[in-house]
């Protein structure tokens, strides 16, 4: 049917070309993610994961492997605590170097700035790794890994969060004559101590699901135990750890929130500026650091002897230098290929699910199910999808999909309540079917917010995709563990720097959307 | 000698001529008060004599310093000399009041004792005297963001006060304030400088508060100076001159000064009811 110039809708063009467009670029990352639905149910592959799953009942409770699965959780949260107490040590001097706070004028420092990238942008599994070769299974590595990353993420955020606020305080004192770090704490630090507080705190919430994970590379913890597991096909202990996981993120989050609020409350007035609760939560503070070094027993004296400071000389040597022949970084492009194929497909499914799923009644169902979903980490659901399609890209997509359907779900559902009601209801009332009242009134207005939401966890994932491959999901990670494995220090080292390349250009390029966004 | 200018200009970075050929001196001691229409300078001239800005061309001596031969470390010792009264107060509203009026003392205390203030302040009498002559020593511990802006503002001279500096500069010191605590807040500071023998140099808005308080008037147009006189020489056809650009009526402390019975009990004000 062709109609007049005129009564064409004149979007239909670029809209078709868009359509179009978008699926030019899917159909090759469908392919390089290797979706095959029909894996799902393949009659042997139903066969494994149905028999895994029926051992899920009941889950295990004999008291010894209970013994061992306590043992493990305190380990989770000590190398969590241990780790942030690590990386705060060393974002406090960075942040401080890094930042323009306090400076007459505002110069940044380039040094520790890409030092800062280096640290954050290499995965703290990928770290992890690396440390247990150094230092042998158990929890110093994961605890060394978790302080570097975190470090570097602390160190940015920090530094940050100094410069966002008010700079006239802190320049007022020095043009008194104080020097910067006394201008800093005097002049930024009462605007911004709240906020500090706040994101670590959050972060250590974060490093608690991180250490959850990093027994999958043997460094100690709920991950090792479940790593085990997984590989005895024991599905009764399996499902003991994986409600065990359920609670302990569901307690850091509420021990994270609890921290958070307290911090509103203004001191009552009295000389000294910390009441009771402060010095309390200071005390607990210390207490929890230095029980969860004595927990751990890390012998951080043995790491600094010199033979061992030989022997890591040697060891990070043989990462140099790394290996660039053409056939190698072939497969290495591959594999970012890959890790990018995975990321992009398991988001696409996961934004799906999370927005019909959004909507879905009741609510407090719904909400159990994301938080139940997003509680286990891509990582342990990675081992759980390879039993149900097979090692691959596939089952890194599934993974993906599963975790991030849960924190998208979350957050869509927040997004569509705030978005405004009215459009919506108007339809409703006119006699429009809710569904559609939804499409044509409610989506509109929270449209862009889900959108942010989406971007920024691709962002994510794609991070995360990059190991995935530690548990046989494809991408950079299967590359990586494999190489490591073969001890091809060379090969390893190239995929390491193809990561935090990745990592660099995904930073880049949603800071540069953000801003043509704003 | 508490500073000396000599043809000092200022030109930003935009281009935009700030000052312009400015020669002034004072005496330790010295009371100047600096008149002059909105964007004539006031606040860029305070900046360069309180070593924010550097100038573009002249030269400056503060307080025996001449500010191209400064290290960093006898810089950072004459700032620790030089108190000033911001217009809007820099101070970060989750900080204690007490905390607030210490930090003016950062750049002559030792470091170990800025550091323990931290968590125990160790001068409460001292800041509480200083807020006592503000009338604000029962707010000591509170928080600054429960303060009105008027209050805060006294705060940010509190601060000074406490500085004890040889160089006062208030860049519109009392502006959020009723001309009835005005009058007594910028006595206070007087009063300060004179006890101490500290130099005073005060931008003001209000002109009758001006001539009523200092002894020497600035005026200030179009970054260069106007006129340099004592205040009784200062005539109201040279104030209409310099205020030409806002209009016919000279900007002083609002009207309501002379008709409320408050007003009985501040000085008579001279010519802010002409």
């Amino acid at each position: 049917m062709h109609l007049k110039p005129a009564e064409r809708d004149p979007a239909s063009q670029p809209r078709f070309y868009s359509a179009l467009l978008a699926l030019f670029i899917l159909w090759p990352l469908f392919q390089a993610a290797e979706v095959s639905p029909g894996a799902l149910f393949d009659p042997s592959n139903l066969k494994v994961i149905g028999s895994f799953l029926s051992g899920f009942l009941p889950p295990e409770r004999g008291s010894e492997f209970l013994g061992y699965l306590g043992k493990a959780t305190l380990e989770t949260l000590a190398i969590a605590t241990a780790g942030m107490a690590l990386a705060g040590l060393l974002a406090l001097p960075l942040a401080y170097l890094a930042s323009a706070a306090g400076r007459e004028k505002p110069t940044l420092n380039p040094l520790i700035r890409s030092l800062l990238t280096i640290l954050r942008g290499v995965p703290e599994l990928v770290w992890a790794l690396v440390f247990v070769r150094v230092f042998g299974l158990g929890p110093a590595a994961g605890v060394l890994a978790l302080g570097l990353t975190y470090g570097g993420m602390l160190a940015k955020v920090y530094a940050e969060i100094l410069e966002s606020v008010d700079a006239a305080p802190a320049r007022a004192l020095r043009l008194n004559g104080a020097s910067r770090p006394l201008a800093i704490l005097y002049g930024v630090i009462p605007q911004v101590s709240k906020e500090l507080a706040s994101y670590t705190v959050y972060r250590w919430e974060c490093a608690v699901r991180a250490s959850v994970v990093m027994g999958f590379v043997g460094a100690g913890g709920l991950g090792q135990l479940m790593d085990q597991a997984m590989k005895m096909f024991n599905g009764g202990e399996a499902a003991s750890i994986l409600i065990t996981f359920l609670l302990l993120v569901f307690v850091a989050d509420l021990i994270s929130s609890g921290l958070r609020r307290s911090l509103d409350q203004a001191p009552p007035p009295s000389a000294a500026p910390f009441g009771p609760g402060s010095t309390g939560l200071l005390a607990i503070f210390v207490a929890a650091v230095t029980a969860s070094f004595w927990f751990l027993d890390i012998g951080f004296g043995a790491l600094f002897t010199l033979e061992s400071a030989s022997s890591i000389n040697q060891f990070i040597g043989s990462f140099f230098p790394p290996d660039l022949s053409a056939a190698w970084l072939r497969k290495v492009a591959q594999g970012v290929w890959e890790t990018l194929a995975i990321s992009a497909v398991g988001t696409l499914f996961a934004a799906l699910a999370g927005l019909l799923l959004a909507q879905a009644r009741p609510r407090l169902l719904f909400n159990f199910i994301f938080n139940a979903l997003r509680s286990v980490p891509e990582l342990v659901w990675a081992t759980i999808t390879a039993l149900s399609v097979g090692l691959g890209p596939f089952a890194g997509v599934l993974a993906l999909a599963l975790h991030t359907t849960g924190v998208l779900g979350r957050l869509y559902a927040e997004a569509l309540d705030n978005a405004p009601a009215a459009p919506g209801r108007a339809l409703r009332l006119s006699g429009v079917p809710s569904g559609l009242a939804f499409l044509y009134g409610t989506l509109p207005g929270a449209a862009p917010q889900l959108i942010a939401y989406t971007l920024y966890r691709w962002e994510m994932n794609i991070r995360m995709a990059a190991i995935l491959g530690f548990v046989g999901a494809g991408g950079l990670g299967q590359l990586l563990y494999f190489e490591l494995s073969l001890f091809h220090y060379a090969q390893a080292s190239t995929v390491i720097i193809a990561m935090l390349l990745l990592s660099i250009a995904v930073d880049q390029t949603s800071a540069w959307l953000r801003r043509r966004m704003a | 000698m508490s500073f000396a200018l000599n043809g000092v200009g200022l030109t930003h970075a935009n281009g935009f001529v700030a000052l312009d050929g400015i020669t002034l001196q004072a005496d330790q001691g010295e009371h100047i008060a600096l008149i002059g229409p909105s964007g004539a300078g006031k606040t860029s001239l305070i900046s360069l004599l309180g070593t924010a800005l550097a100038p573009s061309s002249g030269q400056v001596s503060i307080l025996d310093f001449g500010q191209n031969t400064a290290s960093t470390a006898a810089l950072k010792r004459l700032r620790a000399r030089i108190g000033t009264v911001h217009q809007a107060p820099p101070i970060p509203g989750r900080q204690r009041v007490i905390t607030a009026v210490l930090a003016g003392r950062l750049g002559q205390w030792p470091v170990w004792k800025s550091l323990a203030s931290l968590f125990y302040p160790l001068d409460i009498p001292g800041a509480r005297e200083a807020l006592a002559r503000l009338d604000l020593a029962d707010k000591i511990f509170q928080r600054c963001d429960q303060l009105s802006g008027g209050q805060l503002q006294r705060v940010g001279i509190a601060r000074v006060l406490y500085q004890q500096a040889d160089l006062i500069l208030a860049d519109e010191p009392v502006s959020a304030l009723d001309p009835v605590l005005a009058q007594s807040s910028l006595q206070r500071l007087i009063d300060d400088a004179a006890s101490r023998g500290a130099t005073l140099v005060a931008s003001l808005h209000a002109v009758d508060l001006a001539l009523n308080s200092f002894p020497r008037i600035v005026g200030i147009k179009a970054g260069r100076i106007a006129f340099d006189l004592p205040a009784s020489s200062v005539s109201e056809a040279m104030l209409h001159e310099l205020y030409a650009s806002e209009g016919q009526i000279l900007p002083t402390q609002s009207n309501e000064a002379c008709f409320t019975p408050q007003a009985a009990s501040t000085p008579p004000l001279r010519s802010a009811c002409t």
